[in-house]
């Protein structure tokens, strides 16, 4: 799955859910949810198996949710989309009756678990290949790529921050006004000294030919096959489709 | 013939009312190094960037006088995190990215990137995430990154503050090469024990202004050495009043001894 | 747009991603994920400020596919914020609390209609527990999704605002006048 272009990737993603929501509930929800489920057991969908998936940071795995004994590591993307799933069940039950429950479930299932396989199987690096070799603007490429990259770097410092402040004496708790003070505190350096850096970044991506408006040349430009391409636009009309036959 | 020249260059940074270049007037040619000294607040960083022509093109401010620059500059800041263009997951990555944005052809650009990863002697390095790397890993990776731009004009802002020993004098030996080459390098340096070895001509800020420029026994003059900027060996020799000229390095010492 | 903004867009993103680690520190019923885009605005204008948004609805969305509806309360914060910055209401905590009060109330009023459709009302257990609330006393199934979200929003907005007006007092003067927006959020032109 992760060899597929990124662009397929990401429009499988995409009408997934919006197939969910177009085609008449629960059919259109438990067809496309079992689809999507499915998928998340696909070769390629579980960490570790092609090295693909986004950054470090965003793998399934650091959802939060550990490996237990039992589960095969190819059943990570699996679990991951149940168990983030799982609560949207438990509070629609609450709160709504038993068809509507199903309904919204299995959409919500689908969305859920149509994101946690992209997460597993799209590589950054050549969703950011796709996008120059596509002529995309160089900005959008570089935006999708560098928040992925700054946002672990950032909350790596947030904590060391909150650990510094700790050692400082800070104390988090108490009434409400003291939690707020803490909170400036710790927001404050944080914020500051990232601010501070947007200039030297500036400096650095500047040398370096980003503002250039030259076209970037490509490094290693994921192969789109003919296929492929026929097969998204094919999704793009389905979707189409369905959504005017359904407000038809 | 000058890669480049500053004629009485005075710059304001945005909303501050006193300058932090004053009356700056200072040539680089082809092949030549020169290293600027000088306390923190000097004026060497806002020189650097004005060489690079980022100052006051994004930086902001204001300058007075001319710049003229006849090539292509790239310039190292010294904090290394800071640089990293975040496009990049493997090292080989980061130091294309410069080069794939000039737009060169594919074929140059794993040239003179494979080059720039041996010239830096972190070729093994190239299929590692760069955020995985050491301070010293990645500040070589950036002046690789530079480098693979082939830049005319090579301006270094503390090239050596992240590097241990042998990274240091992997860096150093690298400068001599890039002026050897014909490239001009204009760097800012506190390691002053190895600019004898390394510049052509010392350059000497203090307060925004150029106070002393000449050849590397400049580092040796009592001046330089009542400043805390001479050589470690002219300053020792300084200090123990011994006299003058003073040797500049081990070397020189050794001999004014025998 | 110019290599500045580029750069500042993505450390915007993150800001609002990693103010998570202050907020669990202090144990506060807090979000602060538009600070980096109300701040954006107020540096560079609410353009940038709505590509911070998106960005961080779509990062969002890979931690949590949920997040992915609510790329419009995104847009409508940075709107806000943009007005806001032009009418200098960062200029003190006095103007910018209850302009971030003000937002508490359109955010909720955006985000209900995508949490009742899409999501049932389900989005966050404490939204869920909250409406059930509201349910239970009597409000009428909008009504009730509609008090969940504002419990949520109300005082997270409030306290961003004021957030971001503390971060543009404290910023050097040399680091703002490098966004000339900053000023006029501040109420110093």
């Amino acid at each position: 799955m992760s060899a597929l272009h990124p662009f397929s990737l990401l429009a499988i993603a995409a009408a997934l859910p919006a197939f969910a929501w177009i085609l008449p509930a629960p059919a259109g929800g438990l067809a496309t949810t079992l689809v999507a489920m499915g998928l998340t057991l696909t070769p390629g969908a579980s960490p570790g198996s092609t090295g693909a998936g986004l950054a470090p940071g965003w793998r399934p795995r650091s959802t939060g949710v550990w490996l237990t004994p039992g589960w095969r590591p190819g059943l990570v993307t699996f679990r991951t989309a149940l168990v983030i799933a799982a609560p949207f069940w438990l509070f629609l039950r609450l709160l709504h009756d038993g068809p509507t429950t199903v309904a919204m479930g299995l959409r919500i299932t689908t969305m859920v678990a149509s994101c946690v396989w992209l997460v597993a199987v799209l590589s950054p690096d050549r969703l950011v290949e796709a996008m120059v070799a596509r002529g995309w603007s160089l900005a959008v490429a570089y935006l999708f790529a560098a928040t992925l990259s700054a946002v672990p770097v950032l909350k790596a410092r947030a904590r060391r921050i909150v650990e510094a402040q700790r050692c400082r004496g800070l104390s988090p708790r108490g009434s409400v006004a003291n939690r707020l003070r803490a909170l400036r505190a710790l927001a404050l350096p944080l914020v500051l000294s990232a601010l501070h850096e947007v200039d030297e970044r500036t400096l650095a991506l500047e040398t370096r030919g980003l503002g250039m408006g030259v076209r970037r040349t490509p490094l290693a430009a994921p192969l789109d096959r003919t296929a492929e391409r026929v097969a998204r636009w094919t999704l793009l009309l389905l979707c189409l489709t369905a959504l005017i036959r359904r407000l038809a | 013939m000058r890669i480049l020249g500053l004629d009485g260059v005075t710059f304001w940074y945005p909303a501050t009312a006193n300058p932090a270049l004053e009356n700056v007037s200072l040539d680089v040619g082809p092949g030549e190094i020169v290293a600027l000294v000088g306390r923190g607040g000097a004026g060497a960083s806002t020189l650097l960037l004005i060489a690079a022509g980022l100052a006051p093109r994004v930086t902001g401010g204001r300058l007075a006088g001319s710049v003229s620059r006849g090539a292509r500059a790239g310039i190292v800041l010294p904090t290394p995190w800071t640089q990293v263009s975040g496009m990049a997951f493997t090292v080989w990555d980061e130091v294309a990215f410069g080069a794939a944005n000039l737009g060169w052809p594919a074929h140059e650009i794993t040239r003179h990137v494979d080059r720039a990863l041996e010239r830096l002697e972190i070729a093994a390095l190239a299929s590692r995430d760069p955020a995985t790397l050491s301070g010293g890993e990645l500040q070589r990776v950036i002046i690789a990154g530079i480098l693979a731009m082939d830049p005319d004009l090579v301006v270094l802002d503390e090239p050596t503050a992240e590097l241990d020993a042998e990274g240091t004098r992997a860096v150093w030996r690298l400068v001599r090469s890039l002026a050897a080459e014909g490239k001009a390098v204009l760097l800012a340096t506190s390691d002053v024990d190895a600019l004898p070895d390394v510049a052509d001509r010392i350059a000497w800020l203090e307060q925004g202004s150029v106070r002393a420029l000449g050849e590397p026994s400049l580092l040796a003059e009592d001046a330089m050495c009542d400043a805390g900027l001479g050589t470690t060996v002219a300053g020792l020799w300084h200090a123990a009043g011994l006299g003058a000229p003073y040797p500049l390095t081990v070397v020189d010492a050794v001999q004014r001894w025998r | 747009m110019s290599v500045r903004l580029l750069a500042l867009i993505p450390v915007a993103v993150a800001i609002s991603l990693a103010l998570s680690a202050a907020v669990d520190a202090v144990a506060l019923p807090l979000f602060l994920d538009t600070t980096g885009t109300i701040l954006a605005t107020a540096l560079a204008g609410p353009a940038v400020g709505v590509a911070v948004g998106v960005l961080t609805s779509a990062v969002n969305t890979l931690r949590n596919p949920t997040f992915s509806p609510f790329v419009v309360v995104q847009i409508i914060v940075a709107l806000y914020a943009g007005l806001a910055a032009r009418a200098g209401l960062f200029r003190s905590l006095r103007t910018a609390v209850p302009a971030g009060l003000g937002l508490g109330v359109i955010a909720s009023l955006t985000s209900t209609p995508i949490s009742y459709f899409v999501f049932g009302c389900t989005t966050t257990g404490g939204i869920a527990l909250t409406t059930a609330l509201g349910k239970a006393l009597g409000l009428p199934p909008l009504g009730a999704c509609f008090f969940g979200s504002f419990v949520s929003d109300f005082g997270d907005k409030a306290v961003t605002f004021a957030l971001v007006a503390a971060v543009l007092h404290a910023l050097p003067r040399r680091t703002a006048a490098r966004f000339p927006l900053a000023l006029r959020a501040m109420g110093a032109t």
